[in-house]
């Protein structure tokens, strides 16, 4: 036998990357053959015997057919290294950190509120005792709109959904007894971002922190707002300037702020597909950030602190095939489009907050079971942070202990399943290899049609997010009347008589007291001030219609500081940006 | 011919979530209603005038902010007021079951919460009408 000297000129200086294809054209054609003989021999006869529960087998979103089994020949030209590659680079398929959740724990987080400041400051501080790493505030429908408790428009929601603050003066209360340097920023004040800013900004002066030294984090998406929640005031181009100039005046002075993050949850409840989730919310994501490049801010320090805001539907592989999509989707979109490969931009971090939607009023205890579905297609996606809705969430706001179980449903995942030991264990199955790449396909397809239009603007002015969330409600609603769908407790083991639930019932007086706290607050301050920091925040919006790059929080600061309410803000700015009429599809 | 029964579908008050709305708007609407959709942020004033001018048989409420007791009460004595009390009153959205009944005390003549088919409600609204002509 002979073998051969291998010498320095036989290997080659630098080896090119030759690829790591999996599967060898002659292997997939075996597979095949095979497959195919089982087909006509044994799986055609299987169902004659017993015959299959559905007429067709399709993901959750209903636009992928599922085959009875997947093989290599599903995925023939899979190549490890270009498909999917380590986790923690480009393409971030497996996700963006190298170990994956070795280093992670899912905090014990919360969103919560309700009623008076009183009660909220009551509930957050129940819910730190019991190990709550942070709570963001959840306000009202009023203060998230801009009406003041006192305002007729808001008469009956006054501390419903949320904790009613109008001033400044009831973020003070709210924060009594509580540390102002982890403050969730507000919770969603999405067309208000500026304002939201400023009250967090002003609150950390009087309690003598550093706002610089605070660490707050906004959502302050008001694309949401316009597909399907329905807090906006302004026009989209408005909104979408208000919100930059956030985005500006954190990168500027406040680098530990967490400014935004862009959300597809509304979206996806509202009845879009899971393809369609992502193209949207990569959509809104390139609009923002093109907006936030204008205006000079860096990428590579700002998208570290956003992320993408999914949800999690009930298919659990469609849902984990759906995020590595996402950031593989992203990773591919963001090098060209930023001309870079910047991983701290082309990485995309992804939280969540699962299935709201799909929590039942019917039995709602079965809904552990559906947010325990959820949770886990999150893990095994790769997704970063998780919240979770309780399972009275189509009852009521939650009580304290099922906020907390929700919570605790993801500590439990991660603790005792083993689901997070290692990165991206489904990775390398057929079917999820698959899906990934259907998906991608998909929403690839969604992402340049909304391109071609003119963007996310143009896609929410023009309808096209409403219209697929409402045809795919229309779908989705047909598809459980028929059964075609089955929902257990709704269509299926349907009880005669639900067992009741003890759920949570709020602060009846709560308006009341909120509005003679309004009515205090305007006799007590200076008057003189607050009318002469109101032509400021007019001045300064007059401004931005000329120029809308303009940056209202400085006058804002200065609004908060003078005790102006969020409902004299916002007048102005009504009067000023004019008020947004939409199309409605149904 | 019968006439047509009229539907305004309305969300009261300031909650943002059109999804449910939207859904039995079209629903109504496929099984042959007029449906009018007033879009959200309706006060109760609006409501009823809207319901009034489009001369409808039916008001279906939708909220998932809780408000609910607080609108149909002041749109059930605003219909009273105006002499247009005939026009059915129905509930839907995020309600308790504890709050059922005492809609029902003011006038609501149904709830239909999460989950309801709408094959129910159409039949609901069909069966009222009838009975209120």
């Amino acid at each position: 036998m002979t073998t051969k000297k291998v010498t320095k000129r036989t290997l080659p200086k630098t080896a090119a990357k030759k690829g790591s294809k999996l599967f060898s054209e002659a292997a997939v054609a075996q597979i095949k053959d095979e497959q195919t003989e089982w087909e006509e021999s044994v799986l055609k006869e299987y169902p004659k015997k017993k015959p299959e529960t559905r007429a067709e087998f399709r993901t959750g979103s209903g636009d992928i057919a599922v085959k009875e089994i997947y093989t290599p020949a599903d995925i023939p030209d899979f190549d490890y290294s270009k498909n999917i590659g380590l986790a923690g680079q480009y393409p971030f398929t497996r996700g963006i950190y190298p170990n994956g959740w070795r280093s992670h724990e899912w905090p014990l987080q919360y969103y919560s509120g309700f009623g008076t400041t009183e009660d909220t400051n009551k509930r957050f501080k129940e819910l730190l005792a019991q190990g709550a790493s942070n709570v963001t505030v959840a306000c009202d429908l009023p203060t998230q709109i801009g009406y003041d408790s006192d305002d007729s428009m808001a008469a009956g929601e006054v501390g419903k959904v949320g904790v009613a603050i109008c001033s400044l003066d009831d973020l003070e209360r709210l924060y009594e007894g509580l540390p102002v340097d982890r403050v969730s920023g507000t919770g969603n004040l999405n067309c208000l971002g500026p304002i939201a800013l400023a009250f967090c900004y002003v609150l950390g002066e009087k309690r003598g922190v550093r706002p610089s030294d605070m660490q707050v984090g906004f959502q302050n998406d008001p694309f949401k707002e316009y597909t399907g929640r329905g807090t906006f005031s302004f026009p989209p181009r408005v909104a979408l300037a208000l919100a930059i100039d956030v985005v500006e005046f954190c990168s500027k002075n406040l680098p530990r702020w967490w400014p935004q993050h862009v959300c597809t949850t509304q979206m996806r409840w509202g009845g879009c597909t899971a393809a369609e989730e992502v193209a949207f919310g990569l959509a809104n994501l390139v609009t923002y950030l093109d907006a936030d490049v204008e205006r000079g801010i860096k990428l590579g320090e700002l998208v570290p602190k956003m992320h993408l805001h999914m949800t999690a539907d009930n298919d659990l592989f469609e849902e984990a095939a759906k995020f590595r999509a996402t950031r593989r989707l992203w990773a591919k979109i963001a090098t060209k489009r930023y001309e870079t490969k910047d991983p701290r931009v082309v990485g995309l971090r992804i939280t969540n907050y699962t299935g709201a939607h799909r929590m039942t009023a019917q039995q709602p205890m079965n809904n552990i079971v559906r947010s325990t579905m959820h949770t886990l297609a999150c893990m095994l996606g790769g997704v970063d942070a998780i919240m979770n809705p309780a399972y009275d969430e189509a009852l009521a706001l939650p009580t304290v202990e099922s906020t907390r179980l929700a919570a605790l449903t993801r500590r439990i995942l991660h603790y005792e399943s083993g689901t997070a030991n290692t990165v991206d264990p489904l990775a390398g199955s057929y079917y999820v290899e698959s899906l990934t790449d259907q998906i991608q396909e998909q929403a690839q397809k969604y992402f340049d049609e909304i391109e071609a239009m003119g963007g996310a603007l143009a896609a929410i002015e023009s309808g096209y997010y409403l219209k697929a969330m409402a045809d795919g409600m229309v779908k989705y609603q047909r598809e459980v009347e028929s059964e075609e769908r089955i929902i257990v407790g709704v269509n299926k083991d349907v009880l005669p008589e639900e067992v009741p639930v003890k759920i949570f019932m709020g602060n009846p007086e709560a308006e009341k007291k909120q509005i003679a706290n309004v009515k205090k607050l305007r006799a007590k301050r200076d008057k003189a001030l607050v009318k002469e920091a109101l032509a400021k925040v007019r001045a300064a919006a007059e401004e931005k219609m000329v120029k809308p790059t303009y940056n209202t929080v400085p006058v804002l600061l200065e609004a908060t500081r003078a005790y102006c309410t969020i409902g004299e803000i916002r007048k102005v700015w009504l009067d000023v940006f004019g008020e947004y009429k939409p199309l409605t599809y149904y | 011919m019968a006439k047509r029964i009229r539907v305004l579908m309305a969300k009261p008050g300031l909650d943002g979530h059109e999804t449910g709305a939207k859904l039995i708007a079209r629903v109504l609407r496929d099984a042959g209603m007029e449906v009018i959709y007033t879009g959200m942020r309706q006060s109760p004033e609006m409501i009823v005038a809207a319901a009034i001018d489009e001369d409808v048989d039916v008001i279906g409420l939708s909220t998932l902010s809780g408000s609910h007791k607080e609108h149909a009460s002041r749109v059930i004595d605003l219909l009273k007021q105006k002499g247009a009390d005939n026009i059915v009153v129905l509930s839907g959205g995020v309600i308790p079951k504890e709050d059922y009944a005492a809609l029902q005390s003011l006038g609501v003549k149904g709830v239909f919460g999460p989950g309801t088919s709408t094959r129910v409600i159409i039949d609901f609204i069909k069966s009222s009408v009838v009975s209120n002509n």
